[in-house]
Parts: structure tokens; sequence; C-alpha cells
């Protein structure tokens, strides 16, 4: 009779045999569909990465006591650790309204994505770890302050792998403003090289060695002649999945060729969706572009596509220590528009209830002020800032969590980054713990040993 | 007697005073009160109550208390409900008797005795004699091979496991497949034609052992290996983090690896360098006899090529760090142990303790890796001859200082002095020229120390120079706190001696240390005075002006360069404290430095300075069986794809056994008897049966053996990175043969962005080998990272072989390819105007084979076809035959 050790064994060997299959599978064709856990709420993803820290108190979270109070000292006691010193209160330069049935409380800084406010679920109660952009960014983006851990979007298409055949699945649309922390943001650290996020530039060639220097006959007839030597080699080296997966790899490669020329082409779009997105306005016409791209690459099936700040003339990201005022308010002239655009044409096309569009920064900003006059501006703020979701499977019209009279910490409903991540990848189908990959020893996760999924949010 | 009143004492009222007020009105109540909430339980607003650390910690507000500052501390405030957003306990407010206990307790300085946190669950203890019996940490036998068939030992390990599975040997490969498989192996490379034809004609049964001896003793062979050995410790030669600052003479590693495998540097001393080789006695030191340096010192090196944080707020934090890139590498590298899972807690599966990890870690915290000169004697001694047929203009009497009450004067007897620049100076003035020349360079580097004063005044002249961001520095007097940007002043670019001031702030009460360097060919540094100082206002000036160098055109053409490199010096010796779930805000208790528990190590062994030479001897000398077994491991992975043991860095529990315990027992034994050389090894493996056998999978093996672990025939791998990009080079006969020396700067493609974007590299990389690309962490070589190579942030002893669209479209359209493919077409035609004769040579370079009929065909209808040669020559670069050997 089978012992119960022998059983643990037998249980164990299938498991093991199915994780290897699984591995082998993931070799052969690494973004092939995947089932997800659990019944997804959301097919595919955009993060909307507000690089440098919007101020949380300028734009979805209103204080008034810190307006009451400005030009006095914080009464609070300051963490232990920060940059400048920056301890006198600012109220913000921008006055807030109410907008949608909801009445959610959005600022003059963005009057098109709060007429979109019964479509948001902003999260004011969010706490980060790191106080300076490269860790903070490391940590937003793989819940890890360290360079060389899987991005988010890596972990997920890892996860889920990618409905697109012609395009990868992790997408970043860059304008030309790689955030500090260098690619490895986007890195996939010690998953497989198949997950890194793919580099769009917002460029005629969006994507390294793209365009061929020879017409497509030429390369054809190369095609050709390469295929009939790669057959012999399969046949004679025998045993090799990896060489076929090589092999077969050239025709998604032929593929792209065309594919992403063909995404960039927006030629065949309207003039009103052109119009939607802010296109016909130099001030929002790139990162509009950006957004527009989003969509294609959602309705050509890319699982998740992040998109990155434009440059803006001497504001370049959100990271404004000086002149607050002119510097949010350019940065958000840039993205209100596009972004409402964005919700408001995925929303037309029914592709908002199955794609979770995420708007953060790496954190926020200081309550207090940082330097003087015409000049002031905040310093960054990890102890509590305002990220919002919208679409697939969250509650629209939501507000939730607040922090203290000052914007300063959080004071109810602490939503930290790990549980953020546990959030979305919940939305997606995805288990935050059991979505591991082993390294150094022990078995992986995006949400460390930490997170948890954040229910209110959940519609 | 006064020391022990002075320990004993705290302010007005006695310790055990405090302790008996701390036990007596605050714990009771922070226990009845506090401890459900902000407890073992539970950490509302991420704050904890229980122990000293944790409140002063804090928690999502900050610091809960600061001692001595009732006002200012939050939990008072909380206590007090003055704050209508902070009221403790929210039940009620407790009676005024107990808060003004807290009021009084924190003006008195907040004694707090509880080191330990309150623990929910008791941590379980190691059982030590069960987790010695781990198969790893056994002691290496030595094994005998079984009874079963077999030409060399190694075959009959492997036999005796395939006879036990049902299953067979396949037949030995064609001699020109096995010269492709071991050239690559070994090289790196494909064989040349002529390897390919000599080796062909070659009729005698050792034809392959001559020809292996051939590939372990050309240089190529250091090239290939020591790329798998950078892999191991995230070599890189800048920074990453946000600004990628270029580590100067990073590359010189590079080259002492590549050396010490060309020598067949015995891997015991090999670790030893890379633990203590600045330790070793003179005689034992090995020089680089061409370079003109000193060879041994720059293998420690490497503890310093980690990532490094730009700006950083928290410096503690930052030191953490570091030193835990270094935990981790060393674990990993050379004993297969994930030491760095101790941080935080013990190991949940290796018995590897907290107080290991820390105690390792004082280890490394006692030595600072930076730049010195390691100029060989030779050079040196030409130094010192030029310059005394040059004699020194008479020094002229330094000018007194007047210092003001509560100046200090630095004294600068402490310091490393390496290079020539400031091996004599004059009393009371440091002249990196000695009066003679700007061409002498030279660095001197303090030990740690922790800054009190405010300002750093220098006396100084010299060339005018703004101290660079980056570690260490080219010209000046800097000042360095891990994480910050360092700090530092020169002269004016006279000779003019002018006080200069240095303002310190974040480095206060940090460990700093500070750094005299000259490394500049024709700069000038020249320091009279350091003063260390609360005054903002430097002493007064003392008006004085150096005389005018004495040099001569001869003497500046006599001076040698002294060469440079990242070298380790110990610094001082410092224990470490635990830090409580890793966090350095949890001070926990102080660990003496010493190497793992498991090897029985005690701190007692480890008091001669840092204890790294104590750490080398145990490391190759003790009862440590992982030090073998782990090398042996990786050099058969990159042999066979795969390691006997696959999880190839970890040894651990959650590491994978061994297919072939006993095999790995035989040939770590073998390795240790040869006197751990690794060619040696080498040999043994690639001259077995085992490694000779085809790759032809039978039906059966792939049945019962899918993942060929028993290696019933030879498995077929993709080619990494580095092997793909120079095998283009070697086939299209543009491969540069110039060994060692500076990095060639790689191509940046266009889509390569962000801060500290270099200048972009010729596109061939000037034909150099890929191992002597400069490697920048945020802009790695845009090819090679498209075929996994790997980031140089931990250890990497297994390479990812992914398939990416970015690798077809480099070899689709990458112009590097494409030109290479047309340098290629170019030369074939040249050499060969026969198109079939051309054909045949093309393949056997490529390939090692000729074509077959029906490839010779394809291509010709091809060419008829309007095809061209320089397509023909792109289509054997990438057609998979190319990247991957059987």
């Amino acid at each position: 009779m089978p012992s119960r050790r022998h059983f643990l064994q037998l249980a164990a060997a299938a498991l093991h045999a199915e994780y290897a299959a699984a591995e082998t599978s993931r070799a052969i064709a690494p973004l092939a569909e995947r089932k997800p856990h659990q019944t997804p709420r959301a097919k595919a993803m955009i993060f909307l990465f507000m690089d440098g820290g919007v101020s949380h108190v300028d734009s979805f979270d209103p204080k008034p006591r810190l307006q009451r109070e400005t030009g006095q000292p914080l009464p609070l006691a300051r963490p232990k650790l920060v940059r400048a010193d920056s301890s006198i209160l600012l109220g913000s330069p921008f006055s807030f309204r109410k907008y949608g049935a909801c009445g959610a409380d959005v600022s003059e800084l963005f009057p098109h994505v709060g007429a979109r406010a019964d479509d948001l679920c902003i999260v004011r109660s969010m706490a980060a770890d790191h106080s300076e952009h490269t860790a903070a960014n490391y940590f937003m983006h793989s819940g890890s302050g360290l360079q060389g851990r899987p991005s988010m979007g890596s972990w997920v298409t890892f996860g889920l792998g990618s409905p697109s055949r012609n395009l990868p699945g992790y997408v970043v649309l860059d304008n030309s403003m790689i955030p500090p922390g260098g690619l490895d943001i986007f890195g996939s650290g010690f998953l497989p090289a198949s997950y890194q996020g793919s580099l769009f530039r917002n460029a005629p060639q969006p994507v390294a060695d793209l365009a061929p220097s020879e017409t497509p006959e030429r390369q054809r007839a190369k095609m050709d002649l390469r295929r009939q030597l790669d057959r012999g080699a399969l046949t004679r080296f025998g045993q090799a999945s990896q060489m076929e997966a090589a092999v077969a790899n050239y025709e998604l490669a032929f593929r792209m060729q065309s594919a992403v020329p063909e995404l960039a082409d927006i030629s065949g779009e309207t003039a009103a969706t052109r119009r939607l997105y802010g296109l016909d306005d130099p001030q929002t016409e790139e990162f509009g572009r950006s957004c527009l791209l989003a969509r294609r690459l959602i309705e050509r099936g890319v699982r998740f596509v992040e998109l990155l700040s434009p440059k803006r003339d001497g504001f370049d990201r959100w990271d404004q220590h000086a002149n607050l005022k002119t510097g949010h308010a350019t940065n958000a002239r840039a993205t209100d528009k596009p972004i409402a655009g964005l919700l408001a044409d995925l929303k037309t096309r029914g592709l908002l209830d199955s794609t979770l569009v995420l708007w953060s920064g790496e954190f926020g900003r200081t309550p207090t002020a940082q330097g003087s006059g015409d000049a002031i501006g905040r310093d960054h703020h990890p102890y509590a800032f305002t990220c919002w979701l919208a679409g697939g499977g969250v509650k629209g019209g939501l507000t939730y969590g607040a922090t203290d009279e000052y914007g300063f910490y959080v004071a109810e409903n602490r939503v930290h980054v790990h549980d953020l991540h546990a959030t979305v990848l919940h939305l997606l189908g995805l288990d935050h713990k059991q979505l591991t990959y082993p390294f150094s020893g022990r078995q992986v996760r995006l949400t460390d040993v930490h997170g948890e999924i954040v229910r209110p949010l959940l519609a | 007697m006064r020391r022990l009143a002075s320990a004993l004492w705290f302010g007005a009222v006695p310790l055990c005073a405090q302790f008996e007020f701390f036990e007596t009105r605050i714990r009771p109540v922070l226990a009845s009160q506090c401890y459900s909430c902000h407890g073992p339980e539970k950490a509302s607003g991420g704050l904890r109550l229980d122990s000293k650390a944790a409140l002063l910690a804090g928690g999502s507000r900050g610091t809960a208390l600061i001692a001595g500052n009732p006002e200012s501390s939050l939990i008072l405030k909380a206590l007090s409900h003055r704050d209508p957003a902070l009221k403790m306990p929210p039940a009620g407010k407790l009676p005024d008797t107990v808060i003004e206990g807290f009021r009084e307790w924190i003006r008195h300085g907040a004694e707090d005795p509880r080191e330990e946190a309150v623990s929910m669950a008791p941590q379980v203890a190691i059982d030590w004699d069960r987790a010695r019996r781990h198969w790893s940490f056994q002691p290496i036998r030595s094994v005998a091979p079984p009874p079963t068939a077999g030409r060399t030992s190694i075959d009959r390990f492997i036999r005796a496991r395939l006879d036990a599975a049902g299953l067979t040997p396949v037949a030995p490969a064609s001699k020109a497949v096995l010269l492709r498989r071991a050239s690559y192996d070994l090289l790196g490379l494909p064989p040349s034609p002529d390897e390919l034809r000599a080796f062909l004609a070659d009729p005698s049964p050792r034809s392959f052992e001559h020809a292996v001896d051939r590939m372990l003793a050309s240089p190529h062979y250091g090239e290939r290996w020591a790329r798998h050995w950078l892999d191991l410790v995230r070599f890189a030669e800048t920074g990453g983090h946000e600004f990628d600052f270029y580590r100067y003479e990073a590359w010189r590693y590079r080259d002492y690896v590549i050396r010490a495998f060309n020598q067949d540097l015995p891997y015991n001393r090999f670790v030893t360098e890379h633990i203590a080789g600045d330790l070793l006695p003179r005689h034992e030191q090995r020089l680089a006899q061409a370079a003109g340096h000193w060879d041994t010192p720059i293998g420690a090196g490497y503890l310093g090529l980690g990532e490094e944080r730009n700006g950083a707020t928290d410096l503690e934090e930052v030191r953490t760090e570091l030193r835990d890139s270094r935990i981790d590498v060393f674990g990993k590298a050379f004993l297969g142990l994930t030491i760095a899972c101790a941080r935080c807690h013990d190991h949940k599966f290796d018995p590897i303790t907290t107080a290991d990890y820390y105690a390792l870690g004082g280890i490394f915290d006692s030595a600072r890796t930076t730049l010195g000169s390691v100029a060989s004697p030779a050079v040196l001694e030409r130094t010192e001859a030029a310059l005394a047929r040059h004699p020194a203009p008479p020094a002229p009497q330094p000018k007194p200082l007047a210092l003001r009450p509560g100046d200090e004067l630095l004294a600068l007897d402490g310091f490393h002095v390496s290079g020539s620049a400031f091996a004599h100076p004059a009393p009371g003035l440091l002249d990196s020229s000695r009066g003679r020349s700007n061409r002498l360079t030279g660095i001197m580097i303090s030990r740690g120390f922790v800054p009190v004063h405010r300002y750093i005044h220098v006396l100084v002249a010299g060339t005018k120079f703004n101290p660079v961001r980056e570690e260490p520095s080219l010209l000046g007097v800097t000042i360095f706190a891990p994480g910050r940007y360092p700090k530092g002043v020169a002269g004016s670019g006279d000779r003019r001696l002018r006080w200069k001031t240095i303002t310190l702030k974040e480095e206060i009460n940090q460990i700093c240390h500070l750094e005299i360097a000259d490394r500049l060919h024709d700069g000038h540094l020249a320091v009279r005075a350091i003063v260390m100082s609360n005054v903002k206002e430097p002493p007064p000036d003392p008006e004085e002006t150096l005389a005018a160098l004495a040099g001569s055109p001869e003497l500046e053409a006599a001076l040698p360069v002294e060469p440079f490199a990242r070298v380790t010096y110990e610094d001082v010796p410092r224990d470490l404290r635990i830090q409580i779930r890793g966090s350095h805000h949890s001070p926990g208790a102080l660990t003496g430095r010493r190497f793992l528990q498991l090897f029985d190590s005690k701190p007692e062994d480890y008091r001669d300075g840092s204890g790294r030479l104590k750490l080398s001897t145990d490391l190759t000398e003790g009862n440590n069986p992982l030090l073998a077994r782990v090398l042996v491991n990786r050099v058969w992975k990159h042999h066979f794809g795969e390691g006997l043991t696959s999880t190839v860095d970890n040894f651990g529990r959650t590491g994978e056994r061994p297919s072939h315990p006993e095999l790995l027992d035989y040939l770590a034994h073998g390795f240790i008897e040869d006197g751990w050389s690794l060619k040696r090894l080498h040999r043994r493996i690639v001259l077995s049966d085992t490694y000779r056998q085809s790759s032809e999978e039978s039906s059966q093996a792939a049945a019962l053996d899918p993942s060929n672990r028993l290696l019933s025939h030879m498995s077929v791998r993709r080619l990494d990175a580095e092997s793909i990009r120079d095998g283009i080079l070697a086939v299209a006969g543009s491969l540069d043969g110039g060994a060692l020396g500076p990095s060639v700067r790689p191509h940046i493609a266009p889509n390569q962005d962000g801060r500290g974007k270099p200048d972009s590299g010729p596109l061939d990389g000037n034909g150099r080998r890929s191992v002597y690309f400069e490697i920048r962490r945020n802009f790695l070589p845009a090819m090679l990272l498209a075929f996994d190579y790997p980031s140089p942030t931990s250890t990497a002893g297994k390479r990812g072989v992914s398939t990416v669209p970015a690798q077809a479209l480099a070899l689709m359209n990458n112009p590097f390819v494409t030109r290479q493919a047309s340098n290629w077409a170019r030369r074939a035609t040249a050499a060969e105007s026969d198109t079939g004769k051309r054909l045949d040579a093309m393949f056997q370079a490529a390939y090692a084979r000729l074509p077959e009929p029906a490839e010779r065909d394809g291509i010709l209808t091809f060419l008829h076809n309007g095809g061209a040669w320089d397509e023909v020559a792109h289509v054997l670069l990438t057609a998979a035959e190319f990247y991957f050997v059987r």
C-alpha cells in the first residue's frame, strides 16, 4: 500500500512535471496566452506613469487647513529622513471643485480628467518607501527599491502571456524622457528576457533594428533561403525545441516590421478622434499621440502598456522642487486632455470594462514648501500621495482613503504600493501570492512578502 | 575609573535609576494600553511600541519619540490629546500623572532597556546536527569510479546511471562537430578553417587531445572564461542608479581575471586574492609584468564593483545595501549559498543565521575599496631614478599657521599612500609635483572617520579642478560619504596657497573618508594643511606661493606612467549590530566578525585587522567543501549546458541535489589534488567520451530522460551573446586580436536613452571581442542584451536563454550584422573565385562543415535569381545553425 510519504512524493513529482512543462512551453512560446489564477476583471492594463511625482495636495487631495495655515510651520513631527529643510506649510495655488455625480474633488489642473470623475477610483492614501526618484521608480514598478527586479508589466506578461501575435506583450511608450533608474525600470530582472518592456519611441522608428535596409522582396527571398537552411539544421541537430523557437522568432520579427509601422500610422483615425486626444493642439499633441497609441496597442492585443511623461522644456517630469505653479500647470496641460480622451475613447469602444488604467507617480510632493517667492516648489513625499484607477473591475466614482489635515501622513485606509500591486494583479486575474519565480533560493513575488488586495476598490 | 563612571551616568540621573523609572512608570502603561495595536500582533500606522528601536523608528508619521525633547515627541502629543487628529489611546485620555511620567522619562533621555521586540512565536532554533547533514556540507570524498564500462572515470560514473535507467550512450560526434563544440566552449570562437583542416588531417588517436591543449594555451581561453567569472561578480564599469557614473580603472579587474585564467592561477589562490590579496606578503604577490603593475591586489577590488546610490537621503541605508551586495555576491559566487537571505531573519532553509550575516558584513565593512596606484617596483624605480637626476629645489620654510581655538589640524600619518606623487613629502607640504613635474601621480586615502566639525579648511594650491561627482577623485582633497556626492577642493590654477573650505552637512556623524589625489598626468595638487573647524571662515591667509617648477623636458620624457586600479584596503576594524528585521532603524546585538557558524568559525580567530586574511584561509583551507564543489560544477555547466547540480549558485536546501553526486565529488577531489588547476579540470572533462558524444537523442532517451540529466547524448545549446557577436567578427575576418587594455565603448542604439547616456562607440567595436566592451550598467551593449546578457546586479552563474523578437530583428536588420556579412562576402570573393569552392569555404568557416547538395542548389538558385553574395553571407550568419552548437 502506498504510504502517505510516497503519495506526497508522487504529488510533488506531478507538480514538478507540471511546472517543468509550463517552463518548457514558456521557452518555446513565451507569450502564449496562459490561464489566469482566477476570473480576470480586466484583460489588459495601461499604466500612466507620472514620472517625477505629482503633488497630491494640488491635484486630487484638497486640504483646507493647509490652505488656511500656509506660511506657518508644520505642526507635525517630520520623518527622520527628509531631503530638504522644508517645514513651512504651503497651500495649493490651484483651486478645487467637485466633479461628476460622485462629487469628487479635483483641482483646476485636471478639468478634463475631472469630467470623467464617475469613472475614477481615486486613492488618496497611497504610501511608498523611498524618497529619491531612482529607488522610488524601481519600487513603484517592481516592489523593490533595488535595480534588477522584474517590473509589474513583466510579471503580468509572465503570468498571462499576451494575445498579440505581432507585437510584444509589454510595451513602454517613451517620449524621450526615461525616468531616473534607466531602462531597468521596465526590465524583466530575473524573469526571462521575453517579458521585458519593449520601448517604443514616439518617433518615426519606434523600435531598434525595425527597418530593413532592403526591399521586402529581397528580405523575403533571404527569409526563404534561411528557412531552407534552418529546416536542414533542425533535422541535423535533432532535439531542439529552443532552436525551433529561434527559427519561428524570425517570423514574429518579420511581422513586427510591418505591425509596428501599421500601429504607428494613425492616418486612419477620424478627425473627431484626433481632437478627442488633443492631437490638434501643439500642447497636447505629443502625449495625445502616446495615449492614442496606447488604445491602438490594446486593440491589437498587447497585454500591458506603459506611458511616460512628455518632455516639457524647463519643466520635464512632475518634479517641481521649484516653480510648482507653472511646472505642474505645464505638465497637466500636456496630459489632462489626452488622458481624458483615452478614457472616453476606451469607453465608447467598449474597451474600458476590460482595460485597467492606473495613473500614478512614484511618490507625491510635500505639503510644505521648498524655496520661496514665485519659484516656490515642493519636495519628494512618499509618506502620502494619490493615485487613481479606472476601468476593468474598479469602482468608479469612489474616493478612497484619507490623509491628515495637511496631507502629510496617511490618516485612514493606508494603501501601500505592495497593496496596489496585489490589487492590480488581482484585477488581471492573478493571485500575487501564486505568481512567483525562483530566484536566490526562494520563490520571489512582485509583492515580496507583503501586499493585501484592497477590496473596497473593487467593483 | 573615570571612564567607568561616565559610562554609568547619563545626564544627571543615574542610568540604573532611569531603567527603574522605565520599568515602573512606562513599561506597564505601554504593555497594557498600547501593545495590542502597536505590538507583535498589529502595527497600526506602521508603528510598534514594543522595543526601543521600534519606538525610535516610528510609524508612517515618523519617529514617535525624540529623546530629551518631550514636546516634539509624537507619542506625548498623542497621549496628551492636543491634536484632534492624533489622540491615543483612542478610548480616552490617560490620567495626567501617567502623561507627566512620559514627559519626564523623555526629558531625561527616554532610557529604554528593551533591545529585542516582543516576539509572537519563539524563533525556531537551527538544528545544527541535522543541518550539517545536508549533502553539500559533507566533506568531499575520494570516490572510486564504479566498475562499469567506460574509457575515463567520468564516463564510468555517467555510464553507471545510464545503465540503471536502461539507456545507452550515443555514438561519438564527428571530428568537425567536436572541434566546433570545444572551440566555442573553451575559446568562445569558432575554429578557423586552418585549425579545422589541420585537425581533420591529423590521423593521430590523440589529435583531439592536441587540439584541446592548443586551445587551453590560447590567450582567447582566458577571454572566454573570464567572462563567465565576470557574470558571477556583477562586473560593470559604472555605478548604475540615477547617473550611472563611470568608474575609473574598473576594466583592470577584467584584465586581472583574464590573466589569471590564462596563467591557470590555482583557484584557491585566485579566491585568496579576491578576499585578501592586498594583505598577502610582498613575496606572494604577483606582478602583471607587461602592464607594469602589481596584479594580486586587484582581485579584491571586485568587492567595490556593485551598484551605487546617487543622492541618497538615508546614508545608513546605502551602507546597508552596499554591504548586502557584497555578502550576496560573496555567498553565491564562492560558496553557492544564499547568505543574503539571512539579512532580516535566520535563513528559512539553510543553517545561516542573521548573526552570520552581520558577522560577515563586519569583515567587509572593515575594508574599503577604492583607487590606488599599483605601479610595479620597476616603474616606481624608474620614476625615482629620473627624479634623482633632477634634484628638487630647496623646500621653503612653511609659514606658521594661525589656528584658532577649536581648530584641529588633521594628521596625515594614518593615510594609505600609493604612487610617487606623495611618496616622499617635504616637511609640512604635500606637493604632487615634488617641485619638478606635474606628470607625477599618486593618491592618499584616509581610514574611515566620523567628522564632527562643520567645516574642513584646506590650504591648497595647484590645478583648478572641480571635483567630479563620482568616486574616486581625480584631483583634489575630497571627502566621501557613501551615497552622497563627494565634496572636494583643489587649487586655483596657480602655485599660490589659498584656503578652500568644504562645508559638511549630511557627512556629519557618518563614516566618511578623505582622499588626497592627483591622478592627472598634467595635474598639480599641493596641500599645506587640512584643518577641521566649526568656524566658517578659514584661518588667516599666510600669503605663501610655492616656488616655480624645476622640471625639464628630459625629466618629463623619462617619467613612466603609473597604473592605477581599484583595490581594497584595510579600514578601521568594526563589528556590526544585527539589524532586527533587516532594518537599520532597529539595531540589535553586536556581532563579532567571523565566517559562518556552520563551519565552526569563531570571532577570536578574526581579531587580526578586518579578518579578511583569516576568511581567505577558512574558504580555501578549512573544512569547507563548497569552494571546490561549486566551482567544479560551474565548469561542468559551461561544458554541458547544465550543471551536475542545476542550481549553480545555490547549493543550499532549496537548490537541486546533484544528478551524479559521486562524480561531483570525484571531480572536486581531483581538482584539489591537481593543485586547483582549472586547465587540468577542463582537460579531464572535455577528453571524456561523455563530452565527445554526438547530440543525436535516441527515442528512448527522449521518453525516459527528456531533460538529458543523465547525459545519454550532448545537448544542443544556443551560443551566449558574446560568442554570437565574436563568432560573426571571427567568420567575417574582422576580429581584432588585440588583448587586454582599456574598454571599447559599445555602439549606443538610438532608442537607448536616459541620464548619463554616453557617446556612442564604433559600430563594430573596433573588431574587439565582446569581453572588452565597456560595461555601463544603464547602457548595456544592446546586441548583447538582446541575447540575455545578465543585468550586473547579482551573481548570474546561469544566464537566461530566451527567445525575443529583438534577437531576430538585430540579426536581420542591425547594421553591425549586415556590414560584417558584407565584409565576409568581400573577403570570401577575393580569396576564392570559384563559386563552389567559395561556398565550401564559407560553410567551413561558419558551420565547420561542407554544404549539403540541397543547400548548395538552394544558394545557387538564390544567386541565380538576383541574390548577392552579401546576402548569402548574411543568411549564413543568421541561420540558426550559426548560433547554436551541438
